[in-house]
């Protein structure tokens, strides 16, 4: 997957919940599988299985890297165990990634209202 | 199943993984599964890991991985499989034959050395299995 392409293509739900948990700030796995429980209400469940498939792809395309620093203020947050956790972050081919997916899809929703809206009308 | 036979079953899953992968995500996955334990039912963690199971084995591996024979030992990269080593074995041992049939048999060429004098420079003729001539410079 290049970055190029994953602009132009839909991502996946997987890949879109991943960029769109990593695009609050540095994840480990876990962190990860718990910000998309989080985002989608619980309807969502990303296993470690799916997630680190996708986080290879993410990487090997350039849309996710590993996060070598954090602020002292983060790393105090951290259990020992976490500690020791690789962590992702967006890079900025991810972050327009994933504008470019949020464009598309409010582009789909807003020909899906406008159908609705037609259908609608031409009931009535 | 008990919490010490599930992860011995997940550990057991992660080792048919691709050496690669296991190598990057193993751990992290493994811990993931602790971590879900505790919270309660782990039946879908299981689900997930055949899946990716069958993704990363049924997808082409760019790296072919990194093979380097140092000492009489082979050292492996992560990303070489089994397979890989196979058809690695397979390659040598065709080697080795095909050399073994070289040996075996007299040199095949009889070379042989004449001047020219119409080109005044020597011609190295080459016969069997096909003929080919090179052409020296001509000597000062």
């Amino acid at each position: 997957m290049k970055p190029a392409s994953a602009k132009s293509a839909p991502l996946s739900s997987a890949t879109l919940q991943i960029l769109l948990a990593l695009a609050g700030g540095n994840l480990h796995g876990y962190g990860i599988i718990k910000e998309v429980t989080r985002n989608s209400d619980g309807h969502y469940r990303l296993g470690p299985g799916t997630l680190y498939d996708n986080l290879k792809k993410l990487m090997d395309a350039g849309l996710v890297a590993d996060a070598a620093t954090f602020s002292s203020s983060k790393r105090k947050q951290l259990s020992s165990k976490e500690d020791d956790r690789r962590f992702y972050t967006l890079t900025k081919d991810g972050k327009n990634a994933l504008a470019a997916e949020v464009d598309r899809l409010q582009s789909v929703v807003r020909e899906a209202k406008l159908r609705l809206q037609e259908a609608r009308t031409g009931k009535a | 199943m008990n919490s010490m036979g599930a992860r011995l079953a997940y550990r057991l899953l992660l080792r048919l993984h691709p050496a690669s992968f296991q190598h990057e995500f193993g751990a992290d996955m493994l811990w993931i599964f602790d971590e879900e334990q505790q919270q309660g039912s782990t039946v879908y963690l299981f689900f997930d890991g055949v899946r990716s199971l069958v993704r990363q084995r049924c997808r082409p591996q760019k790296d072919p991985g990194q093979l380097s024979i140092a000492s009489g030992t082979i050292i492996t990269s992560p990303g070489i499989g089994m397979f890989r080593l196979f058809q690695g074995g397979l390659l040598c041992l065709a080697i080795f034959l095909s050399l073994g049939q070289i040996l075996r048999h007299p040199n095949p060429f009889s070379p042989s050395i004449k001047w020219s004098n119409r080109m005044s420079c020597y011609t190295i003729t080459l016969q069997a299995p096909s003929h080919a001539e090179v052409v020296l410079n001509p000597l000062p």
